[in-house]
């Protein structure tokens, strides 16, 4: 049975956090750099809104501001973070392994499972500002060996097709869990199918530029929608559009169920 | 009182509390019930409030169980 949301760009919660004060050991950059970050699910602070889409746990779209802004060093767990780099440069410093030091640009990549525990750093040391889509998933199990593994979308030769990024495609960046991320870039207006593995996986749409009308839903620059319980997915897409696609198992949430029953949000097309 | 024992994920961090494991070094003795988690606990790692942990199905990878006992 089909199921959807609509998340408008403005619709999702903001943070302003910024390097001194009491974010001061969590922000780098003092003095004069923030973090700008606009969550679709519920994250830190922001509480009021849905607590994720299957594994899905934290999409959000962040921006570096200042010289030498970014995260401190800091401990992580059994989550799955991703990196999709939008513009400027992320240098992320990652005890993963023997431990990199990794500098990704506009369509670098990188997939971090923190297992059984690894520590990141992650710095905007250009004088540009940093955008990138940090994306957090559930394990398959806990307490995996920790993996990094790091990748480039080249927008130049990928564009006009929905090309996978993290999954089981051809080479895709490896996770362990049930879950692809794709991307489409546009140069000329266009057709798409998306057909997810089955029905019952659900498909979160973001669209990080232009825009995009999918299963009759017109979506304007970071607005998103969230799917499940169809074929697929079809979408127009003008010129200049960037779009991603997180496709998900749909995990039985009670956390995302009572939220859905609370807001009246469990809706059927 | 025989309910299985649950593992509760920190939705700031990742880090896991397994009611089995208990957390010996931060004072929980295995065994804990999440219940009996003072209300105003907070991730060792982290700072984020109890809260703000998600109940979760999973099972450890191979040798896992034995690190998240003395985390
Ligand atoms: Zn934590």
């Amino acid at each position: 049975m089909p199921k959807s949301f609509v998340l408008r760009a403005n619709e999702r919660g903001h943070d302003v956090i910024y390097s001194d004060g009491s974010a001061s050991s969590y922000v780098a950059g003092h003095p004069g750099s923030y973090i700008a970050r606009d969550s679709s699910f519920n994250f830190h602070q922001y509480q009021s809104g849905r607590p994720g889409f299957g594994t899905v746990r934290v999409f959000g779209d962040e921006v570096f501001n200042g010289a030498g802004c970014g995260y401190n060093m800091h401990p992580h767990h059994n989550f799955i973070i991703c990196a999709f780099v939008l513009e400027g440069e992320l240098t992320h410093i990652n005890t993963a392994g023997r431990g990199t030091v990794d500098q990704l640009r506009q369509g670098d990549y990188y997939v971090f499972s923190a297992g059984s525990g690894g520590k990141h750093c992650e710095l905007s040391i250009s004088p540009e500002n940093m955008n990138a889509i940090y994306l957090w998933l559930m394990p398959g199990q806990l307490y995996l060996p920790p993996s990094y593994h790091r990748a480039h979308f080249d927008i130049r030769t990928r564009r006009n097709r929905i090309a996978q990024l993290v999954g089981d495609a051809d080479g895709a960046l490896p996770v362990s869990q049930d879950l692809r991320v794709s991307r489409l870039v546009t140069d000329r207006a266009g057709r798409f199918t998306y057909t997810p593995r089955t029905p019952e996986h659900g498909v979160y749409v973001f669209v990080a530029e232009g825009g995009a009308t999918v299963n009759d839903v017109a979506l304007a620059r970071r607005d998103s929608l969230g799917i499940s319980g169809v074929e697929a997915l079809a979408i127009e897409a003008p010129d200049s559009s960037d779009i991603f696609f997180v496709e998900t198992a749909m995990l039985d949430d009670a956390r995302i169920r009572a939220w859905e029953k609370a807001h009246g949000a469990d809706l059927l097309d | 009182m025989n309910a299985p024992l649950k593992r509760w994920l920190c939705l700031g961090c990742g880090f896991s509390y397994d009611e089995s494991l208990g957390l010996p070094e931060h004072g929980l003795a295995p065994g804990t019930r999440w219940a009996d988690v003072p209300d105003d606990w907070v991730c060792p790692d982290c700072g984020t409030p109890k809260s703000q942990f998600e109940m979760v199905e999973m099972g450890y990878a191979e040798g896992g169980a034995d690190l998240a006992r003395i985390a």
